[in-house]
């Protein structure tokens, strides 16, 4: 059972494919209905559905394919001429296999559809009376019951022609096959993927069973490889003699395909997605690795190992990145395959609403991540269908317009950096943006004032809102105001975004750009107070360095100049709920971000930098936080949380006028009431013991408590901890890891030591040496050697020691 | 004389099981810790690992006790600070401060606990159900151990690990 499951998947796999290529195939076959290698292909997907459908059991979608088969199999041979109403036929019965092979899908049997009406009709047009009894799926019984297919054929009911023609085809599908297998082997010795193991077995079975009754001898094995190069430049009308050929042909390249096969495996999406989360370690790790190497860069600055480090650091990184894209692109699929399905959807909605459509397609070749090529199917349906409906004229109105009676609407896809480009064009009546903002009024889905406020771009967007609709009525095809809502939603989902152009009357366009792949993303870094955050590359369009006093207010909104054009801007402090530790400095940065048409700017405090990073959901615990699409482990092994554009814009919409002058006296509580002498604290930071404890004793003698640290970074951590309340602080310039002066510039950032007084304590006595104390916001400068009373003095003046302390 | 090796390897198999269904039957193996004032617990098993504390990145929109989100190898994990979450005080970290990352099923959090105390042994007919007051589906209380001289109370971790905001 479990082999025959196995065989089953295979069969599925194999068949959806086929059927996909099928219907494409037959819409160019009715393009051009004298295509003969085409109607070749299509008889060939027909029949190796039906052969391998047979085999297994699967006796109504043989019926089906059968009847089919018959249908193609007179126009191959030019008994029939392939008028649009047979194609119809012929497609209607091509979406009956995929029901078929859907149930098979999820049921292992095809019990439950019924195809005995339009078998019916493919007879009919096979020259058949119609009349054409249908099997009964559960009883075993039925396979004797049955006319014409194959398992046990009832080969009394075919012409001779027919007869000749099957058994021949049969013997040299085995032909052929065998010597797929043979090649095969010979080229790459045993271990190369024998031939897909149904249609082999199929054969064979088949053969046992039919060549026994039948026992015609088959002589004519010989010449079926010669025919082969001549077939394909064979003549229309076919005679008894050159079935043979063709026959021959079609058996050739099935063939070669197999061939093909052997170059590919087929591999479960899950190990892929495996795959995909083990780079994204791996890319985290070269993060840390090359932070790690800048750091001990810095430190040991003309080792000679540093050299072969940075070796080691440049190959990892560079393998990384190939293996990344290596990995990326095991996971992509050619956009065709999606495109695929709309030269049948385009000749279908033709008929239905009587226009007259050209698709043309291009760049079918391009890929895109699996994922992506899931999400996208759906959207471009309904830009497709929109753009069918709404955009593309009846051919009389084209006419009256002077344009060609046949409208176009142009599938194209192309790369753009780390985006695909998927366009669609139509060169239909366009859109009105004032009608759409008419209709958007009338539906109340916006205001009067956003209406006036609205940019053509702006508006054509309209038509993406949910229950936006201008069809007047509603058609089968569209206007219920729900396909583009999902086209939106789906884009978003997979980060991309929407661009619609239009020119009333000429045209329209629609442009979706997407990201490559889903896991891994450019990234810009952005700095707010102590954090950063980390926002899509593809959202940004670019970034600006303002000051302050180019951010106005208008209706308790912040808005800023950019070029001709007026941005609203928000500050990301605000949507995340920053507290203002820090001071902020005269300039800020504004990301702008970009969505479709919208545009936003991002108030942020420094950018960081460019990045790749890896999305990691924040788990089942944090989900669906506003604002915030997941997070990434950074080089230094921190998390920096990743913002959702789209969300974040929503939020935007509600944040008032953003404060750009922080509260000053929030923490001003600091010169609170002093009591006693150990009320006063002061730090003292010295990166030498004997310094320190020479201040120590000058101070005790005030009864002010004391703490100490030895270096500067160590003395910001005591700052952050905000265990003590500092009232003055002592500093050593020189100190290791962190200066004094640095550490003043510092402490300088935060708003609540604005105010405290730093003293410098050192032996540097340069006149430069003062100036920078003085920049770093030194307030005192005591050189070293000192007497312990000037230092006393000098700390109580700066602290306003009440005397009376002093004991 | 093989009959009687039989006899002495099925007397020690028959001790060994019973030794092992006095360990499995009747005794809870516990964590406890110190939030505030109380002491709890939790499963042993429900613990994956215990750390000392370091930096995490605040996440906006959340409850005060939802400290935010860290780094451990790897996973994004939450980090709730369970002081704030029994309505305590805000606390500073101190030397003794860890983070016990706790696990059900698929659903991992860290959580801050202000001090750890010992691993626990204790059987199950020491254990009661918590107090009638605070009973019910609701409450995070799985039930209340006591030992000699103190009572420890031993919490529920999927419901510590359940979203509640």
């Amino acid at each position: 059972m479990d082999e025959f499951q196995e065989i089953l998947q295979d069969f599925l796999v194999e068949a959806f494919e086929l059927v996909e290529k099928l219907d494409e195939d037959l819409v160019e076959l009715e393009a051009s209905p004298e295509d003969l290698e085409l109607l070749n292909g299509i008889f060939r997907v027909a029949h190796t559905i039906k052969g391998a459908s047979s085999f297994l059991n699967f006796d109504v979608l043989t019926h089906l394919t059968h009847h089919m088969e018959d249908v193609l199999n007179k126009a191959r041979h030019g008994e029939l001429i392939i008028t649009p109403d047979v194609m119809d036929v012929v497609l209607e019965s091509i979406d009956l296999m995929k029901t078929l092979l859907n149930i098979i899908r999820d049921t292992s049997s095809d019990a439950g559809v019924d195809v005995s009406e339009c078998v019916a009709r493919l007879d009919k047009i096979s020259g058949g009376d119609g009349d054409v009894p249908s099997p009964v799926v559960t009883a075993p019984v039925v396979e004797v019951a049955e006319p014409v297919v194959e398992d046990e054929p009832d080969y009394d009911n075919m012409s001779d022609d027919d007869v000749e023609a099957e058994i021949q085809r049969l013997l040299e599908q085995r032909q052929a096959e065998d010597k797929a297998k043979r090649e095969a082997k010979v080229a790459a010795g045993e271990e190369v993927l024998a031939p897909p193991p149904e249609p082999d077995e199929e054969t064979s079975a088949q053969n046992a069973k039919e060549s026994k009754p039948e026992k015609k001898p088959e002589p004519k094995s010989e010449p079926i490889k010669a025919p082969v190069p001549r077939a394909s430049t064979n003549a229309r009308s076919m005679s008894d003699d050159e079935d043979l050929d063709n026959d021959a042909k079609a058996a050739a390249p099935a063939k070669r395909s197999n061939n093909s096969v052997d170059q590919t495996i087929r591999v479960d999406v899950k190990r892929l997605d495996h795959l995909m989360n083990l780079i994204g370690e791996l890319v985290l790790a070269k993060n840390r690795l090359i932070k790690i190497n800048d750091d001990v860069e810095e430190r040991y600055e003309g080792e000679e190992f540093l050299e072969e480090l940075n070796q080691v650091v440049s190959i990892v990184s560079l393998v990384t990145t190939d293996l990344q894209i290596a990995v990326m692109k095991t996971r992509m699929l050619p956009i065709g395959k999606v495109f695929n399905k709309f030269p049948r959807m385009i000749r279908d909605l033709t008929r239905e609403l009587n226009k007259k459509i050209e698709l043309v397609i291009k760049g079918e070749e391009t890929e895109l991540d699996k994922s992506i090529v899931e999400e996208i199917g759906d959207p471009l349906v309904h830009i497709i269908r929109n753009s069918c409906d709404h955009g593309i004229e009846t051919p009389e109105v084209r006419l009256a317009n002077g344009k060609s009676e046949t409208g176009t609407i142009s599938l194209t896809a192309y790369n753009e950096g780390n985006q695909i480009v998927i366009q669609i064009d139509d060169d239909g009546k366009g859109l009105d943006a004032d009608i759409l903002k008419n209709k958007a009024l009338e539906k109340g889905i916006i205001s009067e004032k956003e209406a006036d406020n609205m940019g053509e771009k702006e508006a054509f967007l309209l038509i993406m809102k949910p229950g936006f609709s201008t069809a007047a009525s509603v058609t089968n095809v569209s206007g219920r105001g729900v396909g583009m809502d999902v086209v939106k939603t789906n884009i978003e989902k997979v980060n991309g975004i929407i661009d619609i152009d239009s020119e009333t009357g000429v045209g329209s366009s629609v442009k979706l750009k997407i990201p490559l792949t889903l896991a891994i993303i450019q990234a810009l870094l952005v700095g707010v107070q102590e954090e950063a955050y980390a926002i899509p590359l593809s959202s940004v369009l670019e970034t600006v360095r303002i000051s302050k006093d180019e951010i106005y207010t208008v209706e308790s909104r912040s808005v800023m100049r950019l070029r001709d054009d007026v941005l609203s801007l928000v500050h990301i402090g605000d949507i995340f709920e920053v507290e203002r530790i820090l001071d902020s400095s005269e300039h800020a940065y504004v990301v702008v971000l970009g969505l479709g048409a919208q545009k936003l700017g991002l108030i942020v405090d420094s950018l960081v930098g460019q990045e790749e990073i890896v999305i990691k959901s924040l788990g089942e615990y944090l989900k669906g936080i506003k604002g915030i699409a997941g997070a990434t482990i950074r080089g230094d092994g921190g998390v920096t949380l990743i913002v959702d554009v789209v969300a974040l814009m929503e939020i935007a919409k509600n944040v008032k006028a953003t404060s750009m002058i922080s509260d000053q006296n929030s923490e001003s509580a600091q010169s609170r009431e002093k009591t006693k002498a150990s009320d006063y604290t002061i730090m003292i930071v010295d990166d030498s013991k004997t310094d320190r404890m020479i201040m120590r004793k000058s101070l005790e003698a005030t009864g002010m408590t004391l703490v100490e640290a030895s270096d500067g970074l160590e003395a910001l951590n005591i700052l952050k901890q905000g265990d003590y309340h500092f009232d003055a602080m002592l500093i050593d310039i020189e100190m290791p890891r962190m200066d004094g002066y640095t550490l003043a510039t510092e402490i300088k950032k935060y708003n609540r030591y604005k105010q405290m007084p730093l003293i410098a304590v050192t032996s540097r006595t340069g006149k430069s040496d003062r100036m920078r104390g003085v920049e770093s916001g030194m307030v005192e400068y005591i050189t070293k050697p000192y007497s312990a009373d000037y230092l006393s003095s000098v700390v109580q003046r700066n602290v306003n020691f009440k005397s009376e302390f002093l004991s | 004389m093989s009959d009687k090796l039989k006899q002495v390897i099925s007397r020690q198999n028959k001790q060994q099981q019973n030794e092992s269904i006095d360990q499995s039957d009747d005794i809870v193996q516990l964590v406890g810790f110190i939030i505030g004032e109380e002491e709890y617990a939790v499963p042993i098993l429900s613990i994956q690992e215990i750390i000392k504390p370091f930096t995490w990145t605040r996440v906006p929109q959340v409850p005060k006790y939802v400290m935010g989100v860290f780094n451990l190898r790897g996973a994004v994990i939450p980090l709730i600070d369970l002081r704030l979450k029994f309505g305590l005080s805000e606390k500073k970290h101190s030397d003794e401060t860890r983070f016990i990352v706790m696990k059900d099923r698929d659903d991992v959090a860290g959580f801050v606990i202000d001090r750890l105390t010992m691993a626990i042994r204790i059987k199950k007919e020491n254990i009661g159900p918590a107090p009638d007051t605070i009973n019910g589906d609701n409450t995070t209380i799985d039930g209340v151990g006591k030992q000699e001289d103190r009572i420890i109370t031993i919490l529920k971790v999927n419901k510590l690990l359940e979203r509640d905001f």
